[in-house]
């Protein structure tokens, strides 16, 4: 089930809030439980069964690492954890890319698995991951209580599309958190930001670049438009979404880690990185690179190091040579500005230039069907595809969304929150912000009912 | 203090309004059709361990819940306003406005259409009119785009190569130019097609190079249709536009004609029973069908006419029909060509290939 669905916003969540808000505290869990059940349910019911076991799997998992005395079973729970959680990555998202890669180098022709990919694998392995190891750390004791444990990994606000949430950073709000009609607000308000950066910025983008694929009169500008276009539209779908997730943890009463910064608003890639999807990056951190040694080992040991966690990175968001490619163009960039510090003695205005370029170059490599499109859309942006500098279709288009584009533009900044910020104390502020919210549901359930399919992008990872 | 107590109210608004649609989506009750979109709604269906294991049910719920959401036009109403004012954007769903009259952005030129449907048109030739006798004519008529698009900024197709293409191909047929018999107003504002009262001029055009006599204005009563049109961009474009008022063009001899369609029905020029379809657009000639004829008796002239067309056709037809003892309009959209001869002969008659450039331009649906 998609957030921006009807079915989502006028079915589920008001039966879901209200039935959680009736219910007594004990229950609240086993409430959020059976909900996200059935969310999930909803768009893979077959897979239902590997989200249970999943659970259970975990579950069990921590029980027996916090049990066992000795370490080397403490060692073998976290890697029966491991190995089978990356098993099941490995079967269902990448096998028919290690297949199809190893026919292509081969000759062969190993059959495929042709699996359908079971929605949010990639969050929900990755969380319960985080559970193990912590447990096996000593940083957090494990969760005896089943349903509480379930209601963590299948947790809908975030199953399918993070943030990928910790459960060192919820354990505690598990077990006890508060509820309040502020948290419903607050909640709520961020839920409709979200909701709105999603169907009225994200998609709209979504919408051009169709027309962009579509056309048969491309030109340089066009794919100018274009790339630019994925990059906002990629930002607005993936923290729309984010936005959405964290507003309704907080009206369950959770609070969830931050997953975006104005990455655009960068200075170097490194900063990027800290400031796009915080979550993936920390958890990168914190259980790849670090564990590997970070940056206390020898040099070529950190740059293998540095390339190893940069193509999981790209492997992770996708299994195809581009989104590998892409990481490694991460990991290249990275080392680049840690080798030459005179990149960082740029002016700001040239460095946020920099990152935006590569940024922008990088989303296309990122959004090819294959490496080959990859190139040709590269090309044809540097003007060595044989097209025109531009054409009357791409005029019309670039004067149909140029709002879009400035919308886009500003809203990638802060100033609309230093805006809101400024307002929030005042009558007109308070004022403003409930007339805004409605406006949003309802222009937001126009273009739903008015009705094009529009998955999220962080749906496929 | 104040404005937390704003606040409060505003957050407790906020919920209402969400609560009361889904109360209204809940419990309102399914509507069988849509009129602004003239197609039927989805209803809910059938729950079954089937059909939720195959994930039918999920997705059949979400077009119901789409299409049974309570003030579904208006809310349709209020995205196109949005996205046309709010975003700036110069077309909702492909249809611009411009000058008050809504029309689709038709764009670019389909050269694979064109091929396709010269392709066709030649294999008719071939089969039925070569060596028939037959006079043939053909006429492109210019959607709205035509003479709103270019002026008003919007994408326009090559129309000029578009009429090269088919009088280049098809050298047997003689090509009649109807792009400056008409103009902006020949066109309903809500729809794609043309106004009957407007029409003179473009018949007599084609009334004069197929040599028969063409419609005078005299003979024809202007009668306006009760039932407000709603054209088909009404729906489309969702934006707020006022229905129109359909005329038809009524005469003495327009009344003596009999009509028959699909070899079955017998009716009127102007089928009346049609005034409550979803398209009052059908009252011409009973709307789309694949064959029709009409038997003028009061002809002075033993000439025949056959159109092969669309739409366009069932509204131009009947000021054509003076100079004729009947009219056969044939739609080869929905009858094969080559089954054509266990319903006519062609024997010499004149024969009128009169499509609109919309349809040329997206020609698939030719068989």
């Amino acid at each position: 089930m998609l957030f921006s669905s009807i079915p989502f916003l006028f079915y589920f969540l008001p039966a879901v809030i209200l039935t959680y808000f009736l219910v007594p505290r004990q229950l609240k869990n086993g409430v959020l439980l059976l909900a996200s059940l059935f969310f999930y349910g909803w768009g893979e019911p077959r897979y239902l069964i590997l989200m249970v076991f999943s659970i259970a799997m975990f579950y069990g998992c921590g029980l027996a690492i916090a049990k066992c005395s000795q370490k080397k079973w403490k060692r073998f729970w976290l890697v029966v954890s491991v190995v089978v959680s990356v098993t099941m990555l490995g079967i269902f998202k990448y096998a028919d890319f290690f297949v199809s890669s190893f026919n292509a180098v081969t000759g062969l022709s190993v059959p495929m698995l042709r699996l359908a990919l079971p929605i949010g694998i990639s969050f929900y392995t990755f969380q319960c991951l985080s559970y193990t190891i912590d447990v096996y750390r000593g940083n957090v004791p494990a969760q005896k209580n089943p349903i509480s444990f379930g209601a963590y990994v299948a947790l809908f606000p975030q199953l399918i599309a993070g943030p990928i949430v910790r459960y060192v950073d919820v354990a505690r709000e598990l077990e006890s958190r508060t509820h309040s009609w502020d948290n419903v607000a607050v909640g709520l308000r961020r839920f409709l930001v979200g909701l709105g950066k999603k169907i009225l910025i994200a998609d709209n983008f979504a919408l051009l670049m169709k027309l962009f694929r579509e056309s048969g009169e491309q030109s340089v500008l066009f794919y100018w438009m274009y790339a630019i276009a994925f990059t906002l539209n990629i930002y607005f779908d993936f923290s729309g979404y984010s936005d959405m997730a964290i507003g309704l943890g907080r009206v369950f009463g959770f609070h969830f880690i931050e997953n975006f910064n104005y990455p655009y608003l960068s200075k170097s890639i490194g900063e990027f990185w800290r400031r796009w999807h915080m979550s993936l990056g920390s958890w990168f951190r914190d259980y790849i690179y670090i564990p590997l040694g970070g940056n206390r080992v020898s040099k070529w040991r950190w740059v293998l190091n540095t390339f190893a966690v940069w193509m999981l990175t790209g492997l992770w968001h996708g299994a195809a040579w581009n989104f590998v490619l892409w990481g490694v163009m991460f990991g290249v960039l990275l080392l680049v500005e840690k080798w030459v510090p005179a990149l960082q003695k740029l002016p700001v205005l040239l460095r946020r230039a920099y990152v935006l370029l590569l940024v922008v170059i990088s989303f296309v490599l990122f959004n090819a069907e294959s490496i080959s499109q990859a190139g040709s859309d590269l090309a044809a942006m540097f003007g060595f595809g044989g097209l025109p500098l531009v054409t009357a279709e791409t005029v019309y288009y670039l004067k149909s969304y140029i709002v879009l584009f400035l919308v886009g533009i500003v809203g990638a900044t802060p100033v609309v929150r230093d805006l809101a910020r400024k307002l929030e104390n005042t009558t007109v502020g308070a004022v403003l912000e409930p007339v805004l919210m409605i406006g949003i549901l309802l222009v937001c359930t126009g273009y739903l009912v008015d009705g094009s399919f529009s998955p999220f992008l962080y749906f496929r990872f | 203090m104040q404005n937390k107590k704003i606040r409060a109210i505003g957050a407790g608004v906020l919920a209402a309004v969400w609560l009361c649609l889904t109360g209204f989506a809940w419990f309102s009750q399914p509507k069988a059709s849509s009129d602004a979109e003239r197609r039927p709604l989805e209803q809910m269906p059938q729950l079954s361990v089937d059909t939720v294991l195959d994930g039918s049910f999920m997705k059949d719920f979400e077009s119901y819940s789409l299409d049974q959401f309570p003030l579904r036009d208006s809310f349709r109403q209020v995205k196109s306003l949005f996205h046309y004012y709010g975003l700036q954007q110069k077309d909702n769903n492909d249809i611009y406005l411009a000058d008050g009259y809504a029309a689709k952005l038709e764009y670019p030129l389909n050269q694979t259409s064109v091929d396709y449907a010269v392709s066709r048109f030649q294999r008719l030739y071939e089969k039925y009119l070569l060596d028939s006798g037959c006079k043939v004519y053909m006429a492109a008529v210019p959607d709205k785009g035509y003479y709103l698009a270019e002026e008003n900024g919007y994408l326009a197709m090559d129309y000029e190569a578009m009429f090269a293409a088919f009088r280049q191909a098809l050298p047997w047929a003689q090509w009649i130019d109807l792009t400056d018999s008409l103009d902006t107003g020949c066109y309903y504002r809500t729809d794609t097609h043309w106004r009957q009262e407007k029409l003179l001029g473009a018949a007599g055009k084609l009334c004069q190079a197929m040599g028969v006599t063409p419609p005078a204005a005299e003979d024809y009563t202007q009668t306006a249709i009760e039932r407000p049109f709603y054209g088909v961009y009404y729906g489309q474009a969702a934006l707020p536009m006022e229905p129109e008022t359909m005329y038809i063009m009524e005469s003495q001899l327009l009344s003596g004609c009999k009509v028959t369609v699909e070899m079955a029905k017998k009716t009127q020029v102007y089928d009346m029973e049609q005034l409550g379809s979803k398209d009052l657009y059908d009252v011409f000639l009973s709307g789309s069908k694949s064959f029709v004829t009409i038997e003028n008796p009061n002809a002075q002239t033993d000439r025949e006419l056959v159109i092969f067309r669309d739409s366009f056709g069932s509204s131009i037809a009947p000021l054509l029909v003076q100079g004729y003892k009947t009219v056969t309009l044939v739609d080869i959209r929905y009858i094969n060509m080559e089954t054509l001869s266990m319903l006519m002969d062609f024997h010499g008659q004149d024969v009128l290939l009169l499509y609109s450039t919309l349809v040329l331009n997206n020609s698939s649906t030719i068989k």
